[in-house]
């Protein structure tokens, strides 16, 4: 598998890794989460765990299980970290604590260094036997609500370590902090290159003509992803430049507000012929690699984001972005240089202009949008800055080491 | 006797941000925390400016936050304008920083506080060096390298090695000045202005410089043969 990534990740990264492979051989890395499968954190540990074992490290990875009722307070901790205001009672924290102690019973915890990600398996730490512990947050917590905030300070200043995706998602504690950004796979089928026949197929199944240009939005039907912004934006392009748009989506079958906003964003397209809403099953990674590749403007004009790495993913197609300056756009758009950040409609509809006018700023930002991805966003960079951190774990309070 | 010269080897440095937790919403938040803020994390926010893929509209983190998140333009010009190679210790760079900060703040109305989630967040770094594998032995080898490397390596031989070695130099030009005694084009890499231009600028730079030199020395090559 690690060969697959000679010729698409950046050499020093591969070679680092290597390095990091012979220093670190044999040494057991344990990363722990709560599903094995669906969801961003699973889908990247499905292929950091065996680059790793193929690195030489002893990688393992362990699912913490629990009922409804531990996710359900799981998913207020969650929704909590965001900012939303939610009640977590005494009796709630303590079900918490108690699914992760029955957990620390059957599960291997001894490694030379453990990853615990998000909130859910956070409470292990009390249970660590050996090695480093290092507490790998994927939230966006920049604004989060204070008392779930401090109650769960009381483990992660347990840690050695915590790792946050943006600078400011991070809190002050009296732990290192690093910064790591997430990252794509450029050969999942998500981002792998696509022959004709394969794109072809996805435009036949969805009846979508390619005598015009497209417009293109992929993200679940919600308002902070502003799809009739979208909409808004499409209506001033097309006084000026004839092309259609997809708007293109999974239900989102834990968020109650989906259906809502679905009907919404059909209401206000108007059954306009060539405004073409999809809504997506799960594991549609290829379509949706084959809409992101014909499309000639893509947008990701959001209100809120996390990180949004579904820029990253188009970025890594040749495409440049026209996102919402907001969350982690901003890190993946550089404003002029690889798309354009818009803070309204107008500034949308404005750019789309552009883009659709002029062909060659489409492909010289797109290449430049291509090689940042290079060098910044894929899972060869993540692993390579988790395997950095471990070192320097190792010799702790050195901030230079030479390798 | 053959003189044996020393091969250049490149190596290559990566970054790890390390947040300090601390951040600023204004100005006056700003300079309090530069005031009292970490070396390592001055260093960061200046020096390694230059390890990020950006525009040439700022030098540094500050300058860029004052520009593009408070929109003081005049501020940010002043502090795009300080040259962290001009100072020795990094206390007289931060007291640098805050003077400008402090003029401004004194001469201006205040500005507005940042949008939530624009504050300046103040970060530092660990550091990694590792060999990339590439050793120059001649001119030519070293011509051929600095147009492969990357940008990583550009970086810790022509912007880091400043700090390391001190008094403006670079492991390049030193390099070539041990080694072959081409004091007229070391001096001509040192001349290169490291904030007028990205990492791909010196790349081209250093390129031109060095192929200019090949040439000549393989034009005194073809004077031998006629002469022969």
């Amino acid at each position: 598998m690690f060969n697959e990534y000679l010729g698409i990740s950046p050499k020093s990264d591969l070679l680092l890794l290597q390095m990091f492979g012979a220093k670190l051989n044999q040494k057991s890395f344990l990363h722990v989460n709560s599903t094995r499968a669906g969801g961003g954190v699973a889908e990247i540990l499905q292929r950091m765990i065996p680059i790793l074992r193929e690195l030489g490290i002893d990688a393992r990875w362990e699912v913490i299980e629990g009922d409804s009722r531990f996710f359900d307070i799981t998913k207020k901790i969650h929704n909590a970290l965001q900012g939303n205001p939610e009640t977590i009672s005494d009796g709630m924290w303590r079900y918490h604590f108690e699914v992760n102690r029955h957990n620390a019973e059957k599960l291997n915890l001894e490694a030379d260094v453990v990853f615990i990600h998000d909130p859910q398996p956070i409470p292990l730490i009390n249970f660590r036997k050996a090695g480093k512990w290092v507490w790998r947050c994927h939230i966006d917590a920049s604004n989060p609500q204070k008392e779930v905030c401090d109650y769960l300070m009381r483990y992660c200043e347990q840690y050695d370590a915590a790792i946050f995706s943006v600078a400011k998602f991070a809190q002050a504690m009296a732990i290192d902090e690093f910064i790591i950004l997430p990252s794509i796979d450029p050969i999942s089928e998500k981002n792998r290159e696509l022959t004709e026949e394969e794109t072809m197929e996805t435009l036949s199944k969805f009846q979508i003509p390619t005598d015009r240009p497209i417009m293109l939005q992929v993200s679940r039907f919600d308002r902070f992803k502003d799809p009739i912004g979208v909409i808004s934006a499409y209506r001033i392009v097309k006084k000026y430049n004839d092309c259609i748009l997809i708007l293109a989506g999974s239900p989102a079958t834990d968020d109650p507000e989906g259906e809502a906003v679905l009907n919404e964003v059909r209401e206000y397209a108007e059954n306009d012929p060539d405004v073409f809403i999809l809504l997506l099953p799960p594991f549609s990674d290829k379509d949706i690699n084959a809409l992101q590749r014909t499309a000639t403007v893509v947008l990701q004009k959001s209100l809120k984001e996390g990180f949004g790495l579904t820029v990253s993913e188009t970025m890594w197609k040749g495409k440049p972005v026209i996102g919402g300056a907001t969350g982690g756009i901003p890190l993946q758009i550089i404003h002029g240089v690889t798309g354009f950040l818009v803070n309204s409609v107008e500034g949308a509809a404005f750019r789309i202009r552009q883009f659709l006018n002029n062909p060659e700023m489409v492909k010289r930002m797109g290449e430049k949008g291509k090689e940042y991805v290079r060098k910044n966003f894929l899972i060869t960079r993540q692993i390579r800055d988790y395997l950095s951190i471990w070192y320097f774990m190792e010799h702790k309070g050195k901030s230079i080491l030479e390798l | 006797m053959e003189v044996m010269i020393e091969p250049f080897e490149f190596k290559q440095c990566i970054s790890i941000l390390k947040s300090t937790g601390k951040k600023a919403k204004n100005l006056r938040e700003l300079s309090d925390v530069i005031a009292v803020i970490s070396d390592e994390c001055i260093f960061h926010h200046t020096y390694q400016y230059f390890l990020k893929g950006h525009i040439l509209e700022y030098t540094n983190d500050f300058a860029h936050w004052a520009g593009e998140s408070l929109e003081e333009r005049a501020l940010s010009e002043h502090l795009s304008n300080i040259d962290p190679y001009d100072f020795k210790e990094m206390n007289d760079l931060r007291n640098k920083l805050l003077n400008v900060v402090d003029d401004y703040l004194r001469k201006f109305p205040e500005p507005r506080d940042a949008m939530p989630g624009d504050e300046f967040h103040f970060n530092e770094t660990v550091t990694l060096i590792f060999p990339v594998g590439i050793r120059a032995k001649n001119l030519a080898e070293f011509l051929t390298a600095i147009k492969y490397v990357e940008a990583g390596s550009l970086y810790y031989h022509f912007y880091e090695a400043r700090i390391r070695l001190g008094g403006g130099t670079d492991d390049f030009s030193r390099w070539i000045e041990d080694a072959f005694g081409k004091k007229e084009l070391a001096e001509k890499i040192r001349k290169i202005d490291p904030f007028m231009h990205n990492m791909e600028g010196i790349r081209k730079h250093l390129v031109e410089a060095v192929e200019e030199e090949v040439r000549k020395d393989m034009e005194v090559i073809d004077r031998c043969l006629t002469s022969i």
